[in-house]
């Protein structure tokens, strides 16, 4: 079956077509490399330069002008890009990358010299009664429908959870039409302290922003409530109404048809991963990241990584980071070339860095300990808080046994939903000297990253297997 | 912002019946006009289910999508003449129901 793999080579892969990937792309083309540029979706720009379709940008406009521009750019500077192409494998330092197409599971293989990861992050979501009902969704998603596809994600819609990111998804949603019922911030983060103005003084265009979205919800006298969060999501077939906990205390059930809430962003570090690379604890203790220089080398020789999947730094961060890595791998792969002064964009980085700490400092995650023995922590598979507390105290005291004893994180998500929590659960033992359950760790473990990284069709991973196999006979 | 005029819309069919959305919307979106939100059945619990991330992680918003099943409706773009089948009659086996 080897046989309808299809094969190809080039100098560098940039793995994610969103701002780091692209970025990286352009500078590695322009500096004379062949690229190929693979992303799963059928569009470049990843999330935050996510295409709206053809139709709705004739209709409505172009959503983000300037990734319409980068895209185009990187079009012309004659990056191979694929698009709809999964990269589900990697081996032997991630110079040979397996792919498949996501419509038609046609198999691929890329031999590459170097290969940047930029894949990015998704949302972190915290388990609590209702999760799992229809109609309870991540804030990204209510984005998504209200920005790319033009629908209000609900009428009276419940905004929960912690971040910066809960102010422009609560902008988008009533330029979208829907109403805002209660949003709803875990944290007191917009009434900053003497810590976080020096940080946010050295981004001012960013202090700006989160301004003018505290304005626009202001003129739409939406309030946004403070060191309160969402308790309960209740209905039959679908969310109806939510339990909201005040800072004081007190919980009142407010009526809905939405319930979006999020917790920041964990980064998808699975590729780096799988393919060895040394990791250490990110600043919030709940992660681990891939070790870089400060160009996002890697320990694995010829493996960069870029963008948030290196840690959660937002946009910007990325395109910085993605153009540092692109001039590292020009410099390794391309010697004879001058080489470009990168020092400017090394300070822009480090500063946008001290901004996204400042951003974990304001808005840190709840502790676990009122998380209900009852509430399911595994989507999936249904597994329940209790169910895995007490295969940790019948002492499965670590993450892979726990996963193997309660098939938490076995699902068809891979553990991308719980495996935070159930980490959580799992690092803190058992017995009367147990640490108190939370999401920080000093060594935050996670599920190790498996090839195929993402599920693939059935007859695809025959297929994948076959070859992957095939591949390591012909190599003894 | 909108300028223009609204998009043509296509028909798409959900569960037989027919309905209408712009090209290029997400399945979801379509689905989310529709007022449908349960999509699926959990296959461990029977418990009802609906789209989530929203971005192609959670594979909880999968429906059949012109006659093959498993397609996610957060990643997939309305079609015109789109067949869409949700799946949330009681699984046979389900013991919790």
């Amino acid at each position: 079956m080897a046989d309808v793999v299809t094969e190809s080579e080039a100098d560098v892969a940039v793995i994610g077509g969103g701002p780091a990937g692209l970025h990286a792309a352009l500078v590695l083309a322009r500096g004379g490399l062949s690229v190929v540029l693979l992303d799963e979706s059928d569009t470049l720009g990843g999330q935050y330069y996510k295409r709206r379709a053809e139709q709705l940008t004739a209709a409505f406009g172009d959503f983000r002008p300037r990734g319409t521009e980068l895209i185009r750019q990187v079009r012309e500077s004659g990056v191979d890009c694929r698009t709809g192409t999964l990269v589900w494998g990697a081996e032997d330092d991630g110079h040979t990358l397996f792919t498949s197409d996501v419509h038609t599971g046609a198999l691929g293989q890329v031999r590459t010299r170097a290969t940047l990861a930029a894949t990015g992050a998704y949302e972190r979501t915290l388990p609590f009664p209702g999760w799992t009902l229809p109609g309870v969704v991540t804030p990204g998603f209510a984005l998504h429908l209200a920005t790319m596809d033009r629908v209000p994600v609900g009428k009276r819609v419940v905004l929960a959870g912690t971040g910066p990111f809960l102010l422009p998804v609560a902008c988008a949603l009533l330029e979208a039409g829907a109403g805002i019922e209660a949003l709803v911030e875990l944290n007191h983060p917009y009434r900053p302290g003497v810590s976080s103005i020096g940080g946010a003084l050295r981004q001012p265009a960013r202090l700006a922003e989160a301004a003018r979205y505290l304005l626009t919800l202001a003129r739409h006298g939406v309030r946004v409530e403070q060191g309160a969060r969402v308790v309960a999501a209740h209905g039959d077939t679908q969310v109806t109404a939510v339990d909201i906990a005040g800072a004081d205390g007190g919980v009142r059930r407010v009526e809905t048809d939405a319930l979006c809430v999020g917790f920041g962003f964990r980064p998808s570090t699975e590729l780096p991963r799988l393919l060895g690379c040394r990791t250490e604890p990110d600043p919030t203790g709940t992660e681990q990241l891939p070790v870089v220089d400060a160009d996002g080398a890697t320990s694995v020789d010829g493996l960069y990584v870029a963008g948030d999947c290196a840690g959660i730094a937002g946009v910007h961060a990325a395109g910085v980071r993605g153009q540092l890595a692109a001039h590292a791998i020009l410099r390794r792969l391309a010697p004879e070339r001058a080489p470009v002064r990168v020092a400017g964009l090394r300070r822009r980085a480090r500063a946008l860095d001290r901004f996204a700490e400042l951003a974990d400092r304001l808005y840190p995650l709840p502790a676990l300990a009122d998380l209900a023995d009852t509430t399911q922590v595994c989507r999936c598979e249904g597994v329940t808080a209790g169910e895995i507390r007490q295969a940790v105290a019948t002492g499965w005291n670590d993450l892979h046994g726990t996963k193997a004893a309660t098939r938490a994180g076995m699902g068809p998500c891979q553990g991308r939903e719980c495996g935070h929590i159930v980490a959580a659960l799992a690092a803190r033992g058992s017995g009367p000297d147990r640490e108190p359950e939370c999401l920080a760790a000093r060594e935050p473990e996670c599920f190790a990253a498996r090839m195929p990284l993402r599920p693939l069709p059935m007859a695809t991973t025959v297929e994948a297997a076959e070859a992957v196999e095939g591949r390591e006979v012909a190599d003894r | 912002m909108s300028t223009n005029s609204l998009p043509q819309p296509v028909t798409v069919t959900i569960d037989g019946t027919p309905g209408q959305a712009w090209a290029g919307q997400s399945v979801t979106a379509a689905l989310v006009t529709a007022g449908i939100w349960p999509l699926r059945r959990n296959p461990v619990n029977g418990q009802l289910r609906g789209p989530f991330c929203g971005m192609g992680v959670c594979l909880e918003c999968e429906v059949t999508i012109n006659g093959r099943p498993g397609s996610r409706s957060c990643t997939a773009h309305v079609t015109d003449g789109m067949d869409i089948r949700t799946h949330t009659e009681p699984l046979p086996t389900a013991a919790h129901g």
